[in-house]
């Protein structure tokens, strides 16, 4: 730039701002997740149950083995789903 | 009379006896005692297995997984008999994810369950494992497999529907969430994930009764809100829509990815 007018320099310069600023806004609006994908994002099924805890030795039938009586359970509570959304 | 009454007195007192007598414990067997090697051999390779259940177990309790895994892949290294090698496998599996083994986890739920085929809780968490895994097709066939076992089991109903919902198969994820909440009506989260299941059938306002209704019962649940803004904005109540996005964005406070989620929702909506 030695040697130019300034006045040249200074409007290359503004050119070239400009021109980055287009280029990043342009980028910016092509980053933009629409409302179709936001939704897609936030609409998600609640996460799977927990797992059952260990058995005994003595084997998942009668009435002390209570991973398989929450496996079998009809209340949520019983079955230790998820509690909290 | 008397005698009628004396008789009838003395069968009474009789039959109370013999309920007495049965009540009593029994006389102590003696220990088996024997010198055949085989047999030696079979009850000191019984007594491993229960000692080693029980150190397994107190593993697992205290969170030691290396440990429990050690154990349990013992006693099945000795091929235990039913119910000790379906049980082994199904708390080996247990050990396995917690390490976040699940491929190990899922072959030994697959082994528990072939060795006792109604075995209700290694089918409940194989669902879990493959879930985890991605394997939808293998999650399916095993719900499928504990509903007709368990048809009122809410975690038989739950598992399903999610598996479905998460597949694409939006009407058995409905009427799986419907029979959960037949009898959880008080179970929000179900709410919600028929409510989904709604929207993917095209039944908004379906929809929208059950995302208000989990938000009745968890008025915090930020995903029902951001659901039920969705739900606003495709009829058009724009203004509607930004305030349950914003009300989400507070809500999920706990949750940044979602917050953030319920924030650009809420500005995406141009302001009237």
């Amino acid at each position: 730039m030695i040697g130019l007018p300034r006045h040249i320099v200074h409007r290359v310069l503004l050119a070239g701002l400009l021109a980055l600023s287009a280029v990043g806004a342009r980028v910016a609006l092509a980053n933009a997740p629409s409302l179709d994908v936001l939704s897609s994002q936030a609409l998600a099924p609640s996460g799977p149950a927990p797992l059952l805890g260990p058995i005994t030795a003595v084997g998942r039938k009668g009435w002390e083995c209570r991973p398989e009586l929450a496996a079998a359970d009809a209340g949520w509570q019983g079955a230790q789903l998820p509690e909290r959304p | 009379m008397n005698r009628r009454a004396v008789l009838a007195l003395t069968l009474f007192i009789a039959s109370s006896t013999v309920c007495a007598r049965a009540q009593m414990y029994q006389t102590p067997q003696p220990v088996p005692r024997t010198t055949s090697a085989p047999a030696l051999h079979a009850q000191a390779v019984a007594r491993e297995v229960r000692e080693r259940f029980a150190i397994g177990l107190d593993a697992e309790g205290r969170a030691d997984w290396p440990r429990a895994v050690a154990e349990f892949e013992r006693i099945l290294s000795l091929a235990p008999a039913e119910p000790q090698g379906s049980t082994a496998h199904y708390d080996l599996a247990i050990a396995y994810a917690a390490l976040q083994r699940n491929d190990d986890a899922a072959v030994q739920l697959r082994a528990a369950i072939a060795l006792d085929p109604g075995f209700l809780a290694a089918m409940a968490n194989l669902i879990a494992v493959d879930a985890r895994l991605g394997d939808l097709r293998e999650a399916r066939a095993v719900a499928d497999r504990f509903v007709t076992l368990a048809p009122d089991s809410a975690r038989a109903l739950y598992s399903r529907g999610l598996v479905a919902l998460t597949a694409g198969d939006a009407a058995t994820a409905q009427a799986d969430f419907e029979r959960l909440l037949a009898r959880n009506p008080s179970y929000a989260i179900a709410h919600y994930n028929l409510g989904l299941a709604e929207v993917k059938l095209g039944k908004n306002a379906d929809a929208e009764r059950e995302f208000e209704s989990a938000l009745s019962l968890a008025p915090t649940y930020a995903r029902a809100r951001i659901a039920l803004g969705t739900i606003y904005l495709s009829e058009g109540r724009r203004s509607e829509a930004r305030s349950a996005f914003d009300r989400a964005a507070r809500d999920a406070s706990g949750d940044l990815a979602l917050q953030n989620v319920a924030l650009a929702m809420r500005d995406a909506i141009a302001t009237p």
